[in-house]
C-alpha cells in the first residue's frame, strides 16, 4: 500500500556512532540481511552504505546503542513533510510460552546444609512472583533433605518440589541436571533462579543447554518489564559495563544470581506450603561420575588465598610477625585468609606462599583489606582486581589510597581491633534480636 | 753423549709443549666467528698500555698488582734468557749468549741477574701473601698456585746455582757482570775444589732444564695458561665499553643463545683460557658478596672446564658429555645465571678484559629462547612486556597519568626538539612519578623545547635484553625505532639510566644514532651553561650512589657529583665503593623482577654501606636504585631519618 | 586420542576504561588476547599430551583475526588449530556458541577419538562459565567444572580423576571419558614459548571451518540461535576512593562507618 504513495519515506542508512561500539561480537553483522556490514580489526562494524537498505535491524540489535540511522538533509526534509503514522510493530509471542508459569528457586545445599544464597533468592523471587502474580516454588533435590522444604516455606516459598533419593547424596551434574530437566518439562516454570556459585553455575549451564533456553550468568539485579519479561542485569566486560539481558522466546528464563547481592528474605517459621514429591529412576551404575572424596578446606591460617573471598593483608607497617595475629583474628571473623606484601616476607614475618604481588600471587577477592601496606607498584598489580579494596595506613599519602575503594588513615593497631569489635557487636546484636 | 740426551729431551719437551698448545688452540676454533681484528693500531696500543704496562693489574687499588708487575717484567727479561737456554739445549754448538759481542752480552748478563733476583723475591712475596694474608677466594691457595710458584722459585735457584758454579769453576768470563751469582760462588761454593765443579754445573744445568721444561709443559694445563693467552686476550679486548649484547637473527633453523660450548664465539672461549684466577671479579660481584651462588670467576672457569672436556669430542663429532648449563664443575647452573645483576663490576676490574656479562646473557638467552626455562615470576613479566609493554602489565593508557601533576606537552613532530622519554618506572611507579614531575619542572626552567609521547610511549626493553629474551627485545626495539623515525625524534632525555643505555647503545646496533642524554648530564650541562639557576643551600649529609648503567656502563661519574655540589654547595659524601668500583643496588639485569631468596639482600648490603656515612639524604639517579634504597632503608628501619632522592628532585627543590 | 582445548580471543577487559564524562567504554588501544583462563586450559592440555601422549587440537570461534591467537597456541605446542569463523556464527550467546563448538568437536572426533575437552572456567569479557557445561551437555560428555588438579587419566579404563574446587571445599571426582573439563587458573602455571616454536607457528595456518563446511542449521547458531538478547548496556555507578572518618582521632567511629558502608554496598553481610 505504501508503494502506491508518490513519495516513499526515505529509509536512510545505518551508521556507527563513534566511541560507542563495545565489540559485542558482531551482532549487527550477523543480523544484517544484506551482508552490508563488515567487522574491522577492532571488532567494530563498517557499513557498506551502497548495500544498506535501511532496515534498522542492526540499530535495534545493537546492545550498546552504537548504531543510528543516517539521513541526508534532503531525506530529512521529506521525512518532515511526511506526517505518516508508522504502524506499530507487534512482536509475536511464541506459542506455548504462556503455558510456563511460576518462579522457581533451586535450593543449593551440600549434604543437606543449605547455601545462604538460596534464601536470598527466595527473597528476590518473592518480589518477582508478586509482580507476575504467580507462585514462588523451591526445588529441593538431595538425600535426606526434607528439612529444607520447611526452611523454604519459612523463607517464602509456597510450594516445594522434592526429590529425595540416595543417588542425590552428593551433587553431581548428571543426576541433578536430569532431575531438574524432568521437573521443568513436567511443571513448566517461567523463571528458574540458581545461585551463581560453583554448583549453581555448573548446573544451570547444563540445564539451559538441555532445555535450549536462555541463561544469564551472575546477575546482580532482576526485574520484570511491562511485558512480563525477566530483566536480568549483570556486569560484563570485566565489570566495566552493566548489561540488561532478557530471554524472549524460550522458557523458563534462567539466571544465576551472585551471592551476597540480594537481601535475605525474612524468616517466618510459621509459614507452610505444599510439598510435591517426585522420584526418578536413576541407577548408580549408569552414572558416569562418582564423587570419591570431599575434602573440607582448612580454615583460619590454612585457608587458601586462591579460594578466599576476603583477604586481610599486612605489610611493613605491621612491624613484626606477632602483630599478624590481629589480622588473622579479623580474617577469622570474616571467614577470610591472611596475605601479605613482599616486605613482610622479606622481614621473615610471613611465609612466601602468602605473598601477593608481582612476584607473588595475583588475587581477586571480593574484599581486600590492606593493613600497613604502602602500595608499591609491585604489590598493587597483584590485588587491584579485587572488588572492594580497603586501605588502612597511617600515611595519608601512601599510594595504596589511590586504588582503595575505602580508606582509613590511622594506626593499624587501633583501627583493626576496632573493626573486629564492631563486627562482633553487630553479630551479637543480631543474635539478640 | 750428555748433550745428545739433552737434545732429545729438549726436542721431545718442546714438541710436547707445542702439541699441548695446539690442542688448546684448536679448541678455540670450535667457537663461532667474531671480528676482533678491527683497528689493529688501537689494539696494539692497548696491549702495550694494559698488558706490557700492566695497567690493569695495578689498577683499582690492588696493591699486590705491583708484585705481579715485577714478576711480569722479570719474566719478560728471563724469556730471553730461557729462550737462549732452550735453543742452546737443542743446538748446543751454535747458540749461546757468550757468542754475542761483549758490549751486548755483559749488560744482558746484569739485566738477567737483576730480573732473576726480582722474580725470586716476587715469588716469595706471592707465597707469603697466600700463606699469611690469603685472598678471599679459596683457589688462591690451590695446589696449582703453589706448584707454579715453587717451580719458578726452583728455576731461579737452579739459575743462580748454575751460574755460581760456572763462576766458581772459572769458566764464566762475564762473572763480574753477575754480582749475585758471583756472591753465591764466593760463599756457597768457596769450599768446593774447582775440579769438582763440573758435577755441580751439570747437576744445576739439568735441574734448570727439567724445571724449565716441566714448567713449560705444565703451563697449558694450569691457570697459568694466562701467561700464554693473557696478552692476546688484551689485544682482542672489546674496544668499546661492554654495555650491550649482540643482536641475534631470528631465522627458522637458527639456534639462539648459548647452550653448548661451541656456540660461544672464539673470543668467549679464549676468555676462559685467559682467566688468571686473580679473584677480582668475585671480590667485586654484588651477587658473590651477598652469598648468591654466582661467582663470575667460576662461570669463566666452568666454561674452560667444559671446553676442555667437550671440545675434543666435538672436534671428533662425538656427543658432548657435559652440559654447559646444568650444575657441577664445568657446568653453569640456572640459578647462577639468574643471579647476575649485569652491573659490570667483574668486567671493570678484570686485568685481562674477560667479558663475563655477555657470556651470562648468552646462556640466559639459551634458557629463555630455546628452552623457555625461566623462573616462574618471569613468565608473567615477559607476557606483560609483550602485551602491554611494561613489566607490571599495567594498562598502557595509564602511561600519561603522571603528567596530570605537571606542566607537560606532547611531543610534536617538527616542533618539539627534545623527547622526554619517561620510562616505565617514571610513568607508573608512584614514587618515580614524583621524579618525572621534578624533571619536567627542570626542563621547563631550562626553557628548552620538549615533549612526551604519553600513552604512545613503549618500554625500551632493557630488562628483556638483559634477561636473555632477545626475541621480544628485538621486536620492542624495532617498534620503538619505528616510532622514533616516524615522529622524527633525534634527541632524547631519559629519566632512567637503563632506558638511557638501551636507547643509546643497544639501539645503535639497529643503525639508529640518537642523541641520548640522561637527566643528570642534561642538568649538569644546563647549570654549566647558566640556564638553570639554583639556590645553593646546605642540605646535610648527602651520600651519592653511582648507578651501574650510568657509571660503569657509560662513564658518567662527574656530572651527578657536580650537580650535587651546585645544589648543596659542597661535593657529596662518598661511600667506600664508588665510581667504577660502585656496588650495585641489586635491581639491574632484570633482577628487579625476580625474587632474591638466597643470602643477604644486595640492597640491604648497599644501604648498610651508605648508613656508615650517616647521611641525611641518599642521592640516586635511577628509579631502580631509588626503589631498592627505599626498600633497604625500611628494612633497616632507617627510613624515618634518611631520605632517598633522585638528583632531579634535589635540583627541582633548589630551582630559583 | 585427541584433547580439544577451546579458546577464545577476547578484548583485554582489564585495559578497558570508562570515560568519566560520557560513560562510554574507551576501547582504543585495547588489544585482543587469549582469554586468560583458556591459556591454563591449553597448558593443561599440553601437560596431558606430555604425560599421556595425546594430540592437542585447539579450536576457537571468532572473527578471522582470531588466527593470531591460534598461532600462539601452536607456538606453545598445540598440534592442530581450527578456526570457526562465519558471519552466521556472529552475535552468539552461550547457547549458540556451545552449538558451534560442540559440532566442531564432533567433526574432529570423526578423524580421531576425542578423550577430553578442556575449557577455561569462564571468559573475561562474558564471565558466564556456561559454554563448558553447554559443550558437555550437547556432546553427552562427563562434565567437570572448576577443576584445579587432574589427578590421573586411565586410558584403559577410560576414566579420569580430578579435583574440583568449590566454595569451602574440594571434591575428588572420578568420571568416564570422554569428559569436558573446565579449569581454574590455579591448576597450573603457564609455560613460555620457545623461539623456534614461535618461528614455526608464524608460518603455520589454522584450518578454517565456516558454516559451508559445518553445515549447521542457521536457526541454532549465531544471533538467530541465541536464546538471550541484550536489551541495553549502561555504565555502572562507580565509587571512587573515599577516605572514611578520622582514623587517627576516632578509629572506632571510622571502623563503624566502614562496616556500615560495606553492608550498604552488600559487600559484606553480617
Amino acid at each position: 500500500m505504501e508503494e502506491e504513495k508518490k513519495i516513499r519515506k526515505p529509509r536512510g542508512v545505518a551508521r556507527l556512532i563513534p566511541g560507542k561500539c563495545i565489540a559485542c561480537g558482531a551482532r549487527c553483522q550477523s543480523d544484517c540481511p544484506e551482508d552490508a556490514i563488515e567487522m574491522n580489526e577492532k571488532g567494530e562494524p563498517v557499513i557498506n552504505t551502497a548495500k544498506c537498505i535501511g532496515c534498522r535491524r542492526c540499530v535495534k540489535i545493537c546492545p550498546a546503542q552504537a548504531l543510528e540511522m543516517y539521513f541526508t538533509p534532503e531525506e530529512l526534509k521529506i521525512i518532515a513533510g511526511l506526517a505518516a503514522t508508522v504502524p506499530e510493530v507487534v512482536t509475536t509471542v511464541e506459542p506455548g510460552i504462556k503455558e510456563y508459569r511460576g518462579v522457581w528457586i533451586f535450593v543449593e545445599h551440600t549434604e543437606g546444609k543449605p547455601a545462604t544464597v538460596s534464601w536470598e533468592l527466595l527473597g528476590e523471587g518473592a518480589k518477582l512472583a508478586k509482580t507476575l502474580g504467580v507462585e514462588l516454588c523451591s526445588l529441593v533435590i538431595g538425600e535426606k533433605v526434607e528439612h529444607l522444604c520447611q526452611e523454604s516455606f519459612a523463607y517464602g516459598a509456597s510450594k516445594v518440589y522434592l526429590i529425595d533419593a540416595p543417588v542425590f547424596q552428593h551433587y553431581r551434574t548428571e543426576t541433578y541436571f536430569r532431575a531438574i530437566c524432568y521437573l521443568v518439562e513436567k511443571y513448566k516454570p517461567e523463571i528458574l533462579l540458581m545461585g551463581a556459585t560453583g554448583m549453581g553455575r555448573d548446573l544451570a549451564g547444563a540445564v539451559a543447554t538441555k532445555i535450549k533456553t536462555g541463561l544469564t550468568a551472575d546477575c546482580t539485579g532482576l526485574d520484570i518489564d511491562e511485558k512480563g519479561y525477566l530483566l536480568q542485569t549483570r556486569p560484563a566486560f570485566g565489570g566495566n559495563i552493566m548489561a540488561t539481558i532478557l530471554t524472549e522466546k524460550t522458557r523458563p528464563q534462567m539466571s544465576t544470581v551472585r551471592p551476597h547481592v540480594m537481601a535475605l528474605a525474612k524468616k517466618d517459621e510459621s509459614r507452610t506450603g505444599t510439598i510435591v514429591r517426585e522420584s526418578m529412576d536413576i541407577k548408580e551404575e549408569d552414572l558416569p561420575t562418582r564423587v570419591i572424596e570431599v575434602i573440607e578446606d582448612a580454615t583460619g591460617e590454612q585457608l587458601d588465598l586462591a579460594g578466599a573471598e576476603i583477604i586481610v593483608s599486612g605489610g611493613r607497617g605491621m612491624c613484626g610477625s606477632e602483630n599478624f595475629t590481629i589480622l588473622q583474628e579479623l580474617a577469622d571473623e570474616l571467614g577470610g585468609a591472611v596475605a601479605c606484601s613482599r616486605a613482610a616476607v622479606e622481614a621473615g614475618w610471613m611465609p612466601a606462599e602468602r605473598q601477593v604481588g608481582q612476584t607473588g600471587k595475583t588475587v581477586r577477592p571480593k574484599i581486600y583489606i590492606a593493613c600497613g601496606i604502602s602500595g608499591a607498584i609491585q604489590h598493587l598489580v597483584g590485588m587491584q582486581g579485587s572488588d572492594v579494596i580497603i586501605a588502612i595506613n597511617q600515611d595519608n599519602k601512601a599510594p595504596i589510597f589511590e586504588v582503595a575503594t575505602y580508606g582509613i588513615v590511622g594506626d593499624v593497631f587501633q583501627v583493626v581491633p576496632a573493626i573486629i569489635n564492631n563486627i562482633r557487636e553487630l553479630r551479637e546484636r543480631k543474635v539478640d534480636k | 753423549m750428555l748433550l745428545n740426551i739433552s737434545t732429545i729431551v729438549f726436542a721431545a719437551s718442546i714438541t710436547l709443549f707445542c702439541w699441548s698448545c695446539y690442542g688448546r688452540f684448536r679448541l678455540l676454533l670450535l667457537g663461532r666467528p667474531e671480528n676482533r681484528f678491527n683497528d689493529v693500531g688501537k689494539r696494539i696500543r692497548g696491549m702495550i698500555y694494559y698488558a706490557f704496562g700492566q695497567r690493569c693489574t695495578v689498577s683499582h687499588g690492588y696493591r699486590f698488582g705491583w708484585n705481579h708487575l715485577v714478576l711480569f717484567w722479570s719474566f719478560m727479561i728471563l724469556l730471553i734468557a730461557n729462550t737462549e737456554f732452550l735453543l742452546e739445549g737443542l743446538f748446543p754448538d751454535f747458540i749461546s749468549f757468550s757468542l754475542l759481542p761483549v758490549s751486548v752480552y755483559h749488560p744482558l748478563a746484569v739485566l738477567i741477574e737483576i730480573a732473576s733476583v726480582l722474580a725470586l723475591l716476587a715469588v716469595c712475596i706471592a707465597m707469603i701473601r697466600r700463606l699469611a694474608f690469603p685472598p678471599s677466594y679459596i683457589e688462591a691457595r690451590s695446589r696449582d698456585a703453589f706448584i707454579i710458584l715453587g717451580l719458578i722459585a726452583l728455576l731461579m735457584v737452579a739459575f743462580f746455582g748454575l751460574h755460581a758454579s760456572e763462576i766458581a769453576q772459572g769458566s764464566e768470563e762475564a762473572a763480574s757482570y753477575m754480582p749475585i751469582s758471583k756472591f753465591i760462588a764466593s760463599t756457597v761454593f768457596s769450599y768446593v775444589p774447582s775440579e769438582n765443579m763440573g758435577g755441580y754445573i751439570s747437576a744445576f744445568w739439568w735441574l734448570h732444564a727439567i724445571v724449565l721444561l716441566g714448567f713449560l709443559n705444565y703451563l697449558p694445563y694450569s691457570k697459568h695458561m694466562h701467561i700464554l693467552t693473557g696478552i692476546p686476550n688484551v689485544f682482542f679486548r672489546s674496544l668499546v665499553k661492554v654495555n650491550t649484547q649482540p643482536r641475534e637473527e631470528f631465522k627458522k633453523g637458527n639456534s639462539f643463545g648459548v647452550g653448548k660450548i661451541d656456540q660461544f664465539t672464539w673470543k668467549g672461549l679464549i676468555d676462559s683460557y685467559s682467566c688468571t684466577e686473580c679473584g677480582r671479579c668475585s671480590d667485586n660481584c654484588p651477587a658473590t658478596a651477598t652469598g648468591k651462588l654466582l661467582n663470575p670467576r667460576l662461570v669463566i672457569h666452568d666454561i674452560k672446564v667444559n671446553l676442555l672436556k667437550n671440545g675434543p669430542l666435538i672436534a671428533k663429532k662425538k656427543d658432548m658429555v657435559l652440559p654447559l648449563i646444568g650444575g657441577g664443575e664445568g657446568s653453569v647452573s640456572d640459578e647462577v645465571l639468574w643471579a647476575c645483576t649485569t652491573c659490570g663490576a667483574c668486567m671493570e676490574v678484570c686485568p685481562v678484559f674477560i667479558e663475563h656479562v655477555p657470556r651470562i646473557v648468552d646462556m640466559r638467552r639459551n634458557l629463555v629462547e630455546m628452552n623457555a626455562k625461566v623462573p616462574d615470576e618471569l613468565v608473567s613479566m615477559f607476557e606483560n612486556m609483550e602485551q602491554r609493554s611494561n613489566p607490571w602489565g599495567i594498562v598502557p593508557g595509564d602511561r600519561a597519568k603522571w603528567a596530570a601533576e605537571a606542566d607537560v606537552k606532547p611531543f610534536e613532530t617538527g616542533k618539539t626538539e627534545y623527547l622526554f622519554y619517561v620510562g616505565c618506572f617514571g610513568a607508573f611507579d608512584a614514587r618515580s612519578r614524583k621524579v618525572s614531575v621534578a624533571i619536567s619542572r627542570i626542563l621547563n626552567a631550562a626553557g628548552i623545547s620538549w615533549g612526551i609521547l604519553g600513552k604512545d610511549e613503549l618500554c625500551c626493553g632493557d630488562s628483556m635484553r638483559r634477561l636473555g629474551n632477545e626475541f621480544v627485545f628485538d621486536r620492542m626495539a624495532l617498534e620503538n625505532i619505528r616510532i622514533f623515525k616516524e615522529k622524527g625524534i633525534t634527541k632524547i632525555i631519559t629519566e632512567c639510566p637503563h632506558c638511557y643505555n638501551t636507547l643509546k647503545n643497544d639501539y645503535r646496533q639497529y643503525g639508529l644514532e640518537l642523541e641520548v642524554i640522561h637527566h643528570t648530564e642534561f642538568i649538569s650541562n644546563m647549570i654549566k651553561a647558566g640556564k638553570l639557576k639554583l639556590n645553593a643551600k646546605d642540605s646535610g649529609n648527602v651520600v651519592f650512589h653511582d648507578s651501574c648503567y650510568l657509571g660503569r656502563y657509560n662513564g658518567i661519574y662527574d656530572a651527578p657529583r657536580n650537580v650535587i655540589a651546585s645544589v648543596t654547595g659542597h661535593a657529596p659524601i662518598e661511600m667506600e665503593r664508588r665510581n667504577d668500583r660502585s656496588f650495585c643496588c641489586g635491581a639491574g639485569g632484570g633482577r628487579m623482577w625476580m625474587e632474591e631468596n638466597t643470602g643477604k639482600r644486595i640492597n640491604v648490603e648497599r644501604v648498610e654501606e651508605a648508613l656508615k656515612k650517616d647521611p641525611g639524604t641518599i642521592c640516586v639517579c635511577c628509579p631502580y636504585c631509588l626503589t631498592m634504597f627505599e626498600d633497604g632503608l625500611k628494612a633497616k628501619k632507617a627510613d624515618a631519618r634518611v631520605q632517598v632522592l633522585d638528583l632531579a628532585e634535589m635540583v627541582s627543590g633548589a630551582l630559583k | 586420542m585427541l584433547i580439544v582445548t577451546c579458546i577464545k580471543q577476547v578484548p583485554d577487559t582489564t585495559q578497558v576504561r570508562v570515560d568519566p564524562v560520557t560513560g562510554t567504554l574507551i576501547r582504543e588501544g585495547v588489544p585482543f588476547i587469549i582469554n586468560p583462563y583458556d591459556t591454563h586450559a591449553l597448558e593443561e592440555g599440553l601437560r596431558l599430551k606430555e604425560k599421556y601422549g595425546f594430540r592437542v587440537a585447539v579450536i576457537s570461534m571468532g572473527p578471522p583475526n582470531t588466527e593470531i591467537t591460534l598461532k600462539k597456541a601452536i607456538a606453545l605446542g598445540a598440534d592442530e588449530a581450527v578456526l570457526l569463523s562465519d558471519r552466521a556464527f556472529g552475535g552468539a550467546d552461550t547457547l549458540a556458541t556451545s552449538q558451534v563448538l560442540s559440532e566442531a568437536i564432533r567433526r574432529l572426533g570423526q578423524k580421531e577419538e576425542v578423550a577430553i575437552v578442556i575449557c577455561g572456567r569462564q571468559t573475561i569479557d562474558g564471565d558466564t562459565a556456561q559454554v563448558g557445561p553447554g559443550i558437555a551437555t550437547r556432546l553427552g560428555y562427563s562434565q567437570l567444572t572448576l577443576v584445579d588438579r587432574i589427578e590421573s587419566v586411565d586410558l584403559k579404563a577410560k576414566k579420569i580423576r580430578v579435583r574440583r574446587r568449590l566454595e569451602g571445599r574440594h571434591e575428588i571426582v572420578e568420571a568416564k571419558l570422554p569428559a569436558m573439563i573446565a579449569v581454574v587458573k590455579e591448576i597450573n602455571s603457564l609455560r613460555y614459548p620457545t623461539v623456534p616454536m614461535r618461528l614455526m607457528a608464524e608460518d603455520s595456518k589454522a584450518t578454517l571451518w565456516d558454516n559451508k563446511i559445518m553445515g549447521l542449521n542457521e536457526n541454532t547458531i549465531g544471533l538467530k540461535g541465541s536464546a538471550t538478547q541484550v536489551r541495553k548496556i549502561f555504565s555502572p555507578q562507580r565509587t571512587s576512593g573515599e577516605i572514611i572518618g578520622d582514623g587517627i582521632k576516632d578509629p572506632k567511629e571510622a571502623s563503624r562507618l566502614l562496616i556500615e558502608r560495606l553492608i550498604e554496598k552488600r559487600a559484606l553481610s553480617i
